[in-house]
C-alpha cells in the first residue's frame, strides 16, 4: 500500500501538483446485531483504496480509487490533477497552507484486546444474554442489541515530506428496548442512544455492564407507556451527560467549524452565528462554562496522532470562562483567524472521501459536586436523560431536542417519571443560563457516532465529555403543547 | 461496470462458494462532485468505488461478508469469510431459502453523456451559476454532482447486480445529475435545485437566478409571532416531510411491530381524500432500480389511495409473515430494519406554485425546510426549521420576507389539510408537488 501511495504522490507531482498528499487506507469493520432472540445482522467488511489530494495553481483537486494497481493509481493521481486544474479555472484566491513540520511517525491507538481476534461466538453469546434479559420484561416489543468494531490502518504521505502511519481501533455497542401501545412508541437505550464507543479494543465491551442493566432499562421502556406527559412551559432543566454531549455537539461543535463560519458549507449544513468578529468578545455561556477541544483525549473517538492534513493532535479552549475563544481549523483556513498553525481538525471518513474540517473531541469541563448534590440544590426542575431526537437551525441558534425519559424533580427528589420530554432554546441564551456543572466524579466521555457533514456526505465519530449540568428557565414540552 | 463484466464477477463469486447456497451483489460506480462557495470552487472530487457483498446460507443460518478486493483471490477470501460466519451462527427460525430467477421490467436510466461528464464541464456550469450571484452582489454556494452506478443508494452503496446459486441474476445501472445552489447576503439566503438522470436537464444559470431572486427578497425579514398559518410548501419542503414519514411508517416490519401510524389502519381513511401516495421506481422522474437487495422485482405499490391506507411495502420475510408476495423493497438480509419505500410519488395537480400563492389570503411561502427530525412516530410529528426563503403571502401575493421559524407539525395532519397541490417535481429523491396547507404549526422563532 505504501509503495502505491508513493507512486500516486510522485505521479501527482510530475503532473503539475504544487502540493499533494495521499492517504492509503485499509479499513476493517465488524457489525453484529441481535433482535428478539435472533441474529439481526452480521457483516464483516473490508475496504482498501487510496485518495489523492492536490493543489494545482492553488486550487484543490481530489480523486480516489480502489484499483490498487500501478495503472489504476497513476490514473487516479492524474485525475486528481485534472480536477484541480478545473477548480483553478474558477477560484480567485490561491490556497495557502499554514506551515506544519514534516512528520515521520508511526502512531497507534491503545488496544489491549484485539476485537477482531475475539471469537464471534463470544460476541453473540453476550448479545443473546442481553436480549434474554430485555425480553424477560413483560410488555417489551423489540429487544435490539449490537456490537461494532472498526480498524483503520492508514499511510499519509505528502510532497512536504510527511510520512505518517496510523492505526486506529474503536470498539463498543449498546442495546435498546422498545415498548409499543396503540398510540405510543417508547424506547430506552443503554449506555446511550446509538451505543457507546471508545478508541480502544474489546476491553470497552468487557468493562460495560450491559447484562446487569438490561432488565432495568427494559422496565423503564414499558413504564414510559403509562408515564405522565412531560409538562409544557418554562422550567429549570437538568441534563444527564450523554444528552449534554449531543447539546455540545450541535450547539458548540458545529458552529465553531471554521469552514462553516467562512461560508463553505452554506448550501448544505449552513453557516454559523459565531462569525470571526465574535472571538474573544462574545459571552457564549455563563462563567462556569469551559469547553475544550482535544484530539489527545485518551480513548476519544476523535483522538489521533495526526489529522488528515498531517498536523499533530492538539488541545485548546473553544470557550474559556464563558467567553468564546477559538475555532476548529485546518491548514487551509487557519490564517483567517490570525493563527499561524492549524489546530489539526481535518479528517475524512475513508480513502474515498476528501478530508475536511471535522470536530475533534470537544468536552464540557467538570465543575464540582455530585449529581445527588445537584438534585439536592434544585427545588423544581425536569431532569432529562438519553437523546431521542435533535434539530438545529442552519446558523446554530434555535435547537430542539427530545430525550427518552425525564424525571420531575421537586425539592431535590425524583417524584415522577415523564414521557416524551422535549426542550427548545437559543444557543447563547441556553449556555448563559447554566448555573451548575457536576464534578469530575460524574464526568464521562460520551460519544456521537453519526455526525454527518459535507457533500458527498461523510460520517464522523467524536467524543464529548460531560457531567450532568443545570440550565435555568428553559422551554420544555415543545411539540406536545397543542 | 457493464452487465457482462458484472455477471462475470458474480459468477466467479458463485463458483467460489463450491456448492454452498450463496447470494452475492456488486455495487458501486463513480461519483464526481464540484462544490462551490463564496462564488468560487472550494472542493472538487471524483471517486471510483465498487464493493462485493456475499451472503452464504446454510439451512437456517446465514452470514455476510463485504469487501472491495475484486481479484480472484479477494473474491475467494470474501466468500470463505461469509461461509465461516454462516457456520458460527445460531439458526434464524424464519430465514427463507434463496429465491429463484425473477423477471424484471427494464428501466432506461443510463445517459452516456452524463456518465462521461468531466470536471471541466462541471466547472463551466458552476461558472454560469456563479456569474448570476456575483452580478447581483451575492455569494453563490452549491454543488454540481454527477453519478453513474449505485454510490449513494441505500445511504451508502446499493446493488448494481445481484446473483444467487438458485439462478437469479439482475442488473441495473443509471446516471444521475444534481445541481443545488444557494445565494447569500449575510444571513439572507435563497435556494434552488434540480435533479435528473440527465446532466443536460441541468441549467445552473437559471437555478442560480432563482436563488438570487429569493435571497434578494429575503433581506430585512419581519418577525411574525409563532402560531398556526396557512402555508404554501414548495416541493423541496414537501419532499423532506415525505422522506421522513417513509423512514418511520411505510415498511411492513414497522407496521407489523405496531410502530407505524399505519398499524391496524389498513383500509381506513387516514388523511385527506386528495392524497394518493405510492412507491414507484418506474416513474419517469425516478428511473430507479427495478429490483431490491434480495433480487426481487420492485412493484409499484400504492400506500395511500385517496386518503385511505392501502398497503405497506414488503420484503420477502415480512411478506411471508402475512402469506403474501414481496413488493421488492428489501434491504440486504439479515437486517433489523425491514423493507423501505425509496421511490415515493405523491400525486399532484396542474397548478404552479404561483397559482397556489394566488389562492392564499394571509399566509407563508416556505422554500424549503432543514434538519427535520421525528418528535413523535405514531403521529408522524416532525420538528425542523424553515430555510432559504420564508415569505409573507398577502391577498395572493408574496409581500416581504419573514424571519425563519421552527415548526412542530404532524405530517398526517398536514396531509389532511391540503387545499390544493401543484405539479410534481423530483426533489431530494422524492417526486411530489408543492402543497397549499392550512394550520401549519410554526412553534418558535430564531434570530434571522
Amino acid at each position: 500500500m505504501k509503495d502505491l501511495a508513493r507512486l500516486a504522490l510522485d505521479t501527482a507531482a510530475a503532473r503539475g501538483a504544487g502540493y499533494a498528499d495521499v492517504r492509503a487506507i485499509e479499513f476493517t469493520r465488524e457489525d453484529v446485531q441481535v433482535k428478539n432472540g435472533e441474529v439481526g445482522g452480521l457483516d464483516l467488511s473490508e475496504s482498501a483504496g487510496l485518495g489523492v489530494r492536490v493543489l494545482v495553481d492553488g486550487a484543490w483537486g481530489f480523486a480516489a480509487t480502489d484499483e490498487l494497481t500501478r495503472q489504476g493509481v497513476e490514473r487516479c493521481a492524474a485525475q486528481a490533477v485534472a480536477v484541480g486544474r478545473a477548480s483553478a479555472s474558477l477560484s480567485h484566491e490561491q490556497v495557502r497552507l499554514a506551515a506544519e513540520p514534516a512528520h515521520r511517525s508511526v502512531w497507534a491507538s491503545e488496544c489491549a484486546i484485539d476485537p477482531f481476534g475475539v471469537p464471534l461466538e463470544r460476541k453473540l453469546d453476550l448479545l443473546f444474554r442481553i436480549d434474554a434479559e430485555i425480553r424477560s420484561v413483560k410488555g417489551v416489543k423489540n429487544a435490539e442489541s449490537f456490537l461494532s468494531f472498526q480498524r483503520k490502518h492508514q499511510f499519509f504521505l505528502s510532497t512536504e515530506g510527511s510520512d505518517i502511519e496510523q492505526t486506529l481501533t474503536r470498539s463498543g455497542g449498546g442495546f435498546t428496548s422498545t415498548a409499543v401501545s396503540a398510540d405510543d412508541v417508547q424506547r430506552r437505550s443503554y449506555p446511550q442512544a446509538e451505543g457507546y464507543y471508545q478508541t480502544l479494543g474489546y476491553e470497552v465491551v468487557e468493562a460495560t455492564p450491559y447484562v446487569e442493566n438490561a432488565r432495568r432499562v427494559a422496565e423503564e421502556s414499558v413504564a414510559l407507556l403509562s408515564a405522565a406527559q412531560c409538562p409544557s412551559g418554562e422550567q429549570d432543566l437538568i441534563l444527564e451527560g450523554s444528552q449534554l454531549a449531543l447539546q455540545i455537539h450541535e450547539s458548540v461543535g458545529h458552529p465553531t467549524e471554521l469552514d462553516r463560519v467562512l461560508g463553505m458549507e452554506a448550501n448544505y449544513a449552513g453557516t454559523s452565528f459565531l462569525t470571526l468578529d465574535k472571538r474573544n468578545k462574545l459571552a457564549f455561556g455563563s462563567k462556569i462554562v469551559n469547553l475544550v477541544a482535544d484530539a489527545t483525549l485518551p480513548h476519544g473517538l476523535a483522538t489521533f496522532g495526526y489529522d488528515d492534513d498531517g498536523v499533530e493532535a492538539q488541545r485548546w479552549h473553544i470557550v474559556r470562562d464563558g467567553l468564546f475563544a477559538g475555532y476548529l481549523t485546518s491548514r487551509e483556513l487557519a490564517h483567517r483567524t490570525g493563527e499561524s498553525r492549524s489546530r489539526g481538525c481535518v479528517r475524512s471518513d475513508g480513502w474515498h472521501h476528501i478530508p475536511m474540517i471535522r470536530m475533534v473531541n470537544l468536552s464540557l469541563m467538570p465543575g464540582s459536586g455530585t449529581l445527588e448534590e445537584l438534585l439536592s440544590d434544585t427545588d423544581r426542575a425536569i431532569f432529562m436523560e438519553t437523546n431521542r431526537s435533535w434539530s438545529i437551525d442552519q446558523l446554530r441558534y434555535n435547537f430542539q431536542f427530545k430525550t427518552e425519559l425525564a424525571w420531575e424533580i421537586r425539592k431535590g427528589k425524583r417524584i415522577r417519571l415523564l414521557k416524551n420530554p422535549t426542550y427548545q432554546g437559543i444557543t447563547t441564551q441556553f449556555w448563559n443560563s447554566c448555573d451548575f456543572i457536576c464534578g469530575p466524579e460524574e464526568w464521562k466521555p460520551w460519544g456521537v457516532v453519526n455526525c454527518g457533514k459535507g457533500q458527498p456526505g461523510q460520517v464522523a465519530e467524536i467524543t464529548h465529555g460531560a457531567a450532568p449540568a443545570r440550565f435555568r428557565g428553559v422551554r420544555v414540552g415543545v411539540g406536545y403543547d397543542e | 461496470m457493464n452487465r457482462d463484466d458484472a455477471k462475470a464477477l458474480l459468477d466467479q463469486a458463485l463458483a467460489a462458494a463450491r456448492g454452498e447456497d450463496i447470494e452475492v451483489f456488486l455495487g458501486g460506480g463513480t461519483e464526481s462532485l464540484t462544490r462551490f462557495a463564496n462564488n468560487e470552487i472550494t472542493q472538487n472530487v471524483a471517486e471510483r468505488r465498487y464493493l462485493l457483498s456475499a451472503r452464504v446460507v446454510r439451512g437456517k443460518r446465514t452470514g455476510r461478508a463485504t469487501g472491495n478486493d475484486l481479484t480472484p483471490a479477494g473474491i475467494d477470501r470474501l466468500v470463505q469469510r461469509a461461509s465461516s460466519a454462516a457456520r458460527l451462527q445460531p439458526e434464524i427460525a424464519d430465514l427463507l431459502p434463496l429465491p429463484g430467477p425473477q423477471q424484471y421490467r427494464p428501466v432506461d436510466a443510463l445517459d452516456p453523456e452524463t456518465e462521461s461528464l468531466g470536471a471541466d464541464a462541471r466547472a463551466l456550469e458552476v461558472g454560469r451559476a456563479v456569474e448570476r450571484s456575483r452580478a447581483a452582489g451575492l455569494e453563490g454556494a452549491g454543488i454540481y454532482e454527477v453519478r453513474a452506478g449505485t454510490i449513494g443508494d441505500y445511504g451508502e452503496i446499493g446493488p448494481l447486480a445481484i446473483a444467487n446459486s438458485s439462478g437469479l441474476f439482475a442488473y441495473h445501472t443509471g446516471t444521475s445529475a444534481a445541481f443545488r445552489v444557494s445565494a447569500l447576503d449575510g444571513t439572507a439566503s435563497g435556494w434552488a435545485g434540480h435533479e435528473s438522470h440527465r446532466a443536460r436537464d441541468i441549467d445552473g444559470a437559471a437555478l442560480s437566478a432563482r436563488a438570487v431572486e429569493k435571497a434578494t427578497r429575503s433581506r430585512e425579514p419581519k418577525s411574525w409571532a409563532p402560531g398556526r398559518y396557512t402555508v404554501v410548501l414548495e416541493p423541496a419542503a414537501v419532499a423532506d416531510f415525505l422522506q421522513d414519514m417513509s423512514w418511520i411508517s411505510f415498511g411492513a416490519l414497522l407496521v407489523q411491530e405496531g410502530r407505524s401510524f399505519l398499524s391496524g389502519k389498513m383500509g381506513e381513511k387516514v388523511m385527506g381524500e386528495n392524497i394518493t401516495l405510492r412507491d414507484d421506481p418506474y416513474h419517469p422522474l425516478h428511473r430507479g432500480s427495478p429490483f431490491d437487495a434480495e433480487g426481487m422485482p420492485t412493484r409499484p405499490t400504492t400506500i395511500i389511495e385517496r386518503g385511505v391506507a392501502r398497503s405497506a411495502v414488503y420484503d420477502r420475510q415480512t411478506a411471508a409473515k402475512e402469506g403474501r408476495e414481496s413488493t421488492g423493497h428489501g434491504l440486504p438480509v439479515p437486517n433489523t430494519y425491514g423493507p423501505l419505500a425509496r421511490h415515493l410519488v405523491l400525486e399532484g395537480g396542474e397548478e404552479s406554485v404561483e397559482d397556489l400563492i394566488r389562492r392564499v389570503d394571509h399566509g407563508l411561502l416556505v422554500t424549503r425546510v432543514w434538519y427535520t427530525n421525528v418528535v413523535d412516530p405514531k403521529t408522524v410529528t416532525l420538528t425542523g426549521m424553515t430555510r432559504d426563503g420564508l415569505f409573507a403571502i398577502e391577498k395572493g401575493k408574496v409581500t416581504h420576507a419573514v424571519r425563519n421559524f421552527r415548526f412542530n407539525q404532524s405530517v398526517i395532519q398536514l396531509l389532511s389539510q391540503v387545499e390544493a397541490m401543484g405539479r410534481v417535481e423530483r426533489s431530494g429523491g422524492v417526486v411530489c408537488p408543492g402543497l397549499l396547507v392550512h394550520d401549519f404549526h410554526m412553534s418558535s422563532g430564531t434570530e434571522f
